[in-house]
């Protein structure tokens, strides 16, 4: 698993917003099939981090470097291309409101991939199907709950055949009992193999899913370790605090 | 650094500015220099354009001939004279008063002949030639008032009215210095104003005060008592065009000689006024059904100038829009300082910049003016409107369009624009309705739009009031209309 050339690569990645630097100097790889779970206190920088790795956050200096090209060093169009191979998961689902869900789905294949209507429709079904919700092909998204919109946002992410998924706290904004089925549906595409990024809140999930937890605060990755070895013995003061508040709760 | 945009925006609109001035005197230099050549220019065109105010009844008004409308008047046959004598056709271009010696000036017009009297002021900016007519001064008072008035000093501490810019109006000012003076553009709401008690009288000249209070139940004439110094009416042509004055005041000599003005051009210009109908047939024709056509032709002038407005102005209003939205400073400052400055500045001062300021450098008709004015005005006011719908839009479905692949074009196109007209579709609505109620201000320069028009039936008819609720009624079912369209497609699109 390890011994082929990562997936993403990130060097020396700094980025601000203004006067306010949210990270600092970010070093890290993600290799095929890795399940990534980012964890750590609020303002750390794990939701901008991530929205560096496919340039909606443009950053500050340093290196991003997917499939072998350096992302920040490319044209808008180029950009694009490797963007449809990063599908991205919101908090907010930010499904599109004016299209129903199948529409949703189909929109970037056949715009982006030129798919006929008809083979991105049947892919989107089929997409619906996995994440249970093929009855809800031509419902709109307001008629949906937040775990029915948020496994749709997942459909519709997969069906560019992405070689990565970032999940930006997909779960925050869900109902508690909604979080589960969320969840569920990214256990599942654990499993099948797919490359992921989770920032995250859900320590279960964590600690059942990912191959490594990175545990950030303060503009670093301040701790890379097993699930295992991260929740039961952590190294960092940092971690340490962070769990025994998030635990305790 | 936002700081220094600003700066290179404020500096965009000086640069704008400062770009019209220069042009200006060349061109006004250039006029300078062949002085002598008015008079083969004219007769090159083959035709004398005379600038005109017609609302000053028997020097000029407007009549309904055949239904169709004809400026008619003692003034227009002394243009015609004048053009015969040259050996040219005369064409006649009406606008307000106020403007006919910026037309002048800027070379709308050939010569000016509205009733004007060649003050020394006036002689400062253009050359006159020899008065054609020496008239009086009068004040027009309201019947019931006859015993308490006599001239002007039983004026004192009452207002008087007079026309903006006129003669009257400066001899009130110097001479009846205990009463007030009330201007208005037009001799028709003059009376009107004195009918309804804004005033107790109107100075205007002889001729024009005797038209009036023979058509206008309840008003009658009485002695101005004014110090007149004035040399009387006469032709205004061009500062230095010495030729057309030469060549005017032959045909003025011969005027004068054969007493053509009280021979034949007023007594003409009399049978208009009469209709050269019973006085009874008269009042029948003063209906306002008669001036159907006219109300009809300003309705389609004005929907022309909003439809052609309305497309332009939504046009550049969404380039300009994207400009303001993109990502290129430069277009972004341009576009921001272009939508802040017409937004800060009046439609009216817009429109005879257009018209008069342009026009020193390419002749822009009326109509086109006035159309390439209000898309102008209006198109900021869109761009404002498109670009608040659009930035409505949560930045969220952006980069989820973004992070599937679609371009910055295909987000617009088919994630941010369908959500972002429907927020702009009611407010586009609202701008489209007062695009067409200020398309009005075009009448100013002259256009035959609604209000033109109703001008012209309330100078034809004498009567003051009908002609305004008419016009009202009629802007009122064109908006009111508009307004209910774009609900219909409102409603079809929160369907979708």
């Amino acid at each position: 698993m390890t011994d082929k050339s990562p997936v993403i690569k990130v060097e020396h990645l700094q980025k601000s917003f203004g006067n306010n630097k949210v990270l600092k100097d970010i070093n890290a790889e993600v290799n095929e099939g890795q399940v990534i779970c980012l964890i750590g206190p609020s303002g750390a920088g794990k939701s901008t981090f991530l929205r560096c790795l496919n340039l909606l956050d443009q950053p500050s200096s340093g290196k991003v470097i997917f499939e072998n090209k350096e992302l920040t060093a490319l044209s808008e169009d180029q950009l694009d291309q490797l963007r449809e191979k990063m599908g991205m998961v919101f908090q907010q689902f930010n499904l599109f409101p004016h299209m129903s869900i199948i529409e949703n789905i189909k929109l970037a294949p056949m715009k982006v991939k030129g798919m006929s209507s008809k083979d991105a429709e049947a892919k989107g079904l089929e997409l619906l199907r996995q994440v249970g919700l093929e009855d809800k092909a031509d419902a709109f998204p307001a008629s949906l709950s937040g775990g029915q919109q948020q496994r749709v946002a997942i459909a519709r992410a997969l069906a560019m055949d992405p070689e990565v998924m970032l999940f930006d706290e997909p779960t925050s904004a869900l109902d508690p009992e909604m979080v589960g089925e969320v969840l569920k549906v990214m256990q599942d595409l654990a499993q099948k193999g797919m490359t992921m990024v989770v920032v995250t809140h859900e320590m279960g999930f964590a600690k059942n899913v990912a191959d490594e937890v990175w545990f950030m605060a303060d503009g670093y990755i301040q701790e890379k370790a097993a699930p295992q070895q991260f929740f039961t013995q952590p190294q960092t003061q940092r971690a340490q605090d962070f769990l025994a508040r998030v635990l305790e709760a | 650094m936002k700081k220094a945009w600003r700066l290179i925006e404020a500096l965009l609109v000086t640069v704008l500015m400062l770009t019209i001035v220069p042009q200006k005197t060349s061109a006004a230099d250039k006029q300078e220099a062949r002085t002598d050549n008015y008079l083969r220019n004219v007769k090159r065109k083959g035709e004398l354009v005379m600038g005109t105010s017609p609302d000053f009844p028997p020097y000029e008004f407007v009549k309904n001939v055949n239904g169709k409308s004809k400026v008619v008047g003692m003034d227009i046959e002394v243009g015609k004279k004048v053009a015969r004598d040259m050996g040219v056709k005369l064409v006649v271009r009406t606008m307000d008063f106020d403007s006919l010696l910026v037309a002048l000036e800027t070379g709308k017009v050939d010569m000016v002949i509205s009733g004007m009297d060649a003050t020394p002021k006036r002689a400062q900016s253009v050359d006159f030639s020899r008065a054609y007519y020496k008239s009086g001064q009068n004040l027009l008072i309201r019947t019931e008032d006859q015993d308490k008035y006599h001239d002007y000093k039983s004026f004192a501490g009452k207002a008087i009215g007079a026309q903006t810019g006129s003669m009257q109006a400066t001899l009130i000012k110097q001479q009846a210095k205990k009463s007030k003076l009330k201007t208005m553009d037009k001799d028709n709401d003059l009376v009107l104003g004195l009918k309804t008690h804004k005033f107790d009288a109107v100075a205007v000249d002889k001729a024009t005060a005797e038209a009036f209070a023979k058509n206008t139940s309840g008003i009658m004439v009485i002695p101005s008592g004014f110090k007149v110094d004035s040399a009387g009416s006469a032709i205004a042509f061009h500062k230095g065009a010495k030729s057309l004055v030469k060549q005017a005041n032959k045909s003025i000599a011969e005027i004068k000689q054969k007493d053509l003005i009280n021979q034949k051009y007023l007594p003409k210009a009399g049978k208009y006024l009469a209709g050269g109908k019973s006085k009874k047939e008269n009042k029948a024709s003063n209906s306002m059904w008669a001036y159907k056509d006219f109300f009809i032709a300003g309705v389609g002038y004005t929907l022309f100038i909003s439809a052609i407005s309305v497309f332009f102005g939504f046009l550049l209003g969404a380039i300009l829009a994207f400009m303001r939205l993109g990502r290129n400073q430069i277009a972004r400052s341009v576009a921001t300082a272009y939508i802040e400055f017409v937004r800060g500045t009046p439609l009216m001062v817009q429109l005879l910049f257009i018209y008069f300021g342009l026009g020193l450098i390419i002749n822009i008709p009326a109509l086109l003016s006035g159309i390439i004015a209000v898309s102008l005005n209006s198109a900021a006011y869109v761009a404002e409107v498109i670009r608040s719908g659009i930035s409505s839009i949560a930045v969220g479905q952006t980069e989820a369009s973004r992070s599937l692949g679609l371009s910055r074009t295909a987000t617009m196109r088919y994630v941010i624009m369908p959500q972002a007209m429907k927020n702009i579709w009611p407010a586009l609505g609202n701008e489209f309705v007062s695009l067409i109620k200020e398309s009005s201000i075009v009448s100013v320069i002259g256009v035959k739009d609604l209000i033109y028009q109703s001008r012209i039936v309330q100078a034809d008819t004498y009567r003051g009031v009908m002609p305004l609720v008419i016009t009202m009624i009629l802007y009122f079912i064109i908006t009111f209309g508009l307004s209910s369209l774009m609900k219909v497609f409102e409603r079809k699109m929160n369907h979708d």
